[in-house]
């Protein structure tokens, strides 16, 4: 093992398999964080059952902290973030931004994703209007144990509605990819509020349905034929309000028909954004990012999770849209990837 | 106004009063047409639930809308207006003045089941249809279709009998179906059966046309049957919101 340690940076799904599995083979890591706690977004937005085992965020993604926490080889830095990165692969010289200096022979960035604001499609109320929400905001009253209730006035909703594509699929605000988890995501939250809410009706308004490979079954088909949530082919133009209810308007494309129905809550299928630190960072790191603004993968074949500059290796949304399990597989590539680059012995055979 | 594209619009949906002055103004005739609005404004979930509540509706909520029903329909083929997909849709969101446009020709289904095999979420669109015609009947927006008249009559002999008997359940579906009872293929099999067919056969047709031969000891098992029947017909009512309880 290289006797210098390698630099993870970020503490969400990516980074903490990432370092747990460098640790695992006795390496020596570091593990920064810019928030004060681990976790990443699961945590820090306190998501509730994560797609597809079901098991709640805090669980999951928390027995993953711990073990990271626990780990002797792993040094965990919170609320510190990298703020130059000189030097190559095998000797990379690491300012810390509370001052100090370290040298790693590589380095593996996990610094994950920005959730979409909403505020940046004022046309579909949110900000406006109390009762129009995003998904991470649903995540958080069902994680809470409060329960999903309107905003504007502590009701049980009787009649909500889901819209995807918030962030995505949009070239009108410059946001052209699939951010790929909001529609199991959806589904995931409509069955969670029929179990919660036998009476109450959700509607999930779509371009596409994108539950891809085994979610289709589990989400997508589960959610229509067991819990009887209804899919509506319409991309919503307006979100309005006549005082109480909040009116979606749009058309029903099936029947060719404009709709106008009351809502007593919208929901927000929001997207994946390019971390919005992500300028500064390919400054920082002096790696690419890729057309939308994630960062590049350079090998998709070859060196696992390597970037534009070599011995530094990225995982996890970072990279783009990725979905929890995706990323913990991600981050224990790039682990491995930078585990080779950082022993020249493995390396030269 | 005038319209231009009038054919564009459907005509019940264009409005015009003959007589109409607002604010002082005299907008009578043309002046003051205008078109129904044609928004979808609400969501009826009672309707699906209605339909579901039949025997043949029940998976109607798995529909996708692939349209693979209405691709394989035998009637779409021959009629484009029959479209199962757009009629379980209609239903699915509540659009039931949509529905009730095409009453006429749902019944139309002729139950080759291809629609059946063809759906990938095995919706089993031919029950859907024969629960829309089914609930379009009890709801009273069509007159019960030959085939129901035939139905009840075959299932009122068995139910009491225990047995059919060819004879009178077609002269009492002919009767019910206000049909005359001297038709002309009629006419030609019974005769074609008189020359053809042996003479105890014929025999044993007439006696029992006549008679209405009993199953034996069959008054326990018509109760049970009658029973049951008239518990299903009540759940049915009951879904539909008919015989509110008084």
């Amino acid at each position: 093992m290289s006797n210098k340690p390698i630099l993870v940076v970020g503490g969400g799904p990516a980074g903490l398999a990432a370092a747990h599995s460098l640790a695992a083979v006795g390496q020596k890591t570091v593990l920064v964080e810019k928030e004060d706690r681990l976790g990443g977004a699961p945590i820090l937005s306190g998501y509730a059952k994560l797609v597809p085992s079901g098991e709640w965020a805090k669980d999951a993604i928390g027995s993953m902290v711990t073990r990271v926490e626990k780990h002797k080889l792993i040094t965990v830095k919170t609320g510190v973030s990298v703020s130059e990165c000189k030097g190559k692969a095998g000797d990379f010289k690491v300012k810390f931004s509370e001052g100090k200096g370290a040298s790693f022979s590589s380095v593996v960035m996990c610094t994950g994703f920005t959730h979409f604001d909403s505020i940046n499609k004022p046309e579909w109320g949110f900000g406006t209007y109390e009762d129009v929400v995003t998904t991470t905001q649903v995540e958080q009253m069902i994680s809470s144990g409060q329960g999903v209730r309107r905003p504007s006035n502590g009701d049980k909703p009787k009649r909500v509605a889901i819209l995807l594509c918030v962030g995505s699929r949009d070239r009108q605000i410059g946001r052209e990819w699939c951010s790929k988890i909001c529609c199991t995501v959806s589904a995931n939250l409509a069955m969670e509020i029929r179990e919660e809410l036998p009476d109450c009706h959700v509607y999930i308004y779509y371009m596409d349905i994108r539950t891809f490979g085994l979610l289709e079954t589990k989400y997508y088909w589960k959610s229509q034929e067991e819990y009887k949530v209804k899919y509506i082919k319409a991309r919503i133009a307006e979100v309005t309000s006549d005082g109480d209810k909040i009116i979606v308007k749009g058309e029903d494309t099936l029947v060719k028909r404009p709709i106008t129905i009351p809502f007593d809550l919208v929901v927000h299928a929001i997207g994946m954004d390019p971390n919005i630190d992500n300028m500064l960072l390919s400054s920082i790191f002096d790696v690419d990012l890729e057309t939308h603004g994630f960062i590049d993968r350079k090998d998709a074949y070859g060196e696992l999770g390597a970037t534009s500059r070599p011995g530094i290796y990225v995982a996890g949304s970072a990279t783009g849209p990725e979905t929890i399990d995706d990323s913990i597989a991600q981050g224990t590539a790039a682990a491995m990837s930078a585990l080779v680059s950082s022993n020249s012995k493995i390396a030269a055979e | 106004m005038a319209i231009h594209e009038k054919h564009l619009i459907r005509p019940e949906n264009i409005r015009t009063h003959d007589n109409l002055v607002i604010d002082g103004v005299d907008v009578s005739g043309h002046w003051s047409t205008f078109i129904e609005t044609r928004v979808v404004t609400d969501y009826n979930e009672a309707l699906e639930e209605e339909i579901a509540a039949l025997p043949g509706g029940e998976y109607i909520h798995r529909c996708w809308q692939c349209g693979s029903c209405t691709n394989a329909c035998t009637v779409n083929a021959v009629n484009p207006d029959f479209n199962p997909r757009y009629w379980i849709y209609l239903i699915r969101m509540g659009m039931e003045s949509e529905l009730l446009r095409d009453k006429d020709i749902i019944w139309q289904c002729v139950s080759c089941n291809k629609c059946t095999y063809a759906c990938p979420r095995d919706v089993v669109p031919e029950g859907v249809m024969k629960a829309t015609a089914h609930w379009l009947e009890m709801k009273g927006h069509t007159e019960p279709s030959n085939s129901t008249i035939f139905d009840e009559e075959f299932t009122r002999q068995v139910v009491k009998t225990g047995k059919i008997e060819d004879g009178r359940i077609l002269m009492n579906f002919l009767k019910n179906s206000k049909q005359p009872l001297v038709q002309d293929w009629l006419v030609q099999m019974v005769m074609q059966m008189v020359k053809h067919l042996p003479f105890k056969y014929l025999f044993g047709l007439g006696w029992a046309t006549l008679f209405a031969p009993k199953t034996k000891r069959w008054a326990k098992t018509r109760d049970a049957i009658e029973e049951h029947i008239a518990e299903e017909k009540a759940a049915e009512r009951a879904a539909l919101g008919l015989d509110p309880k008084t």
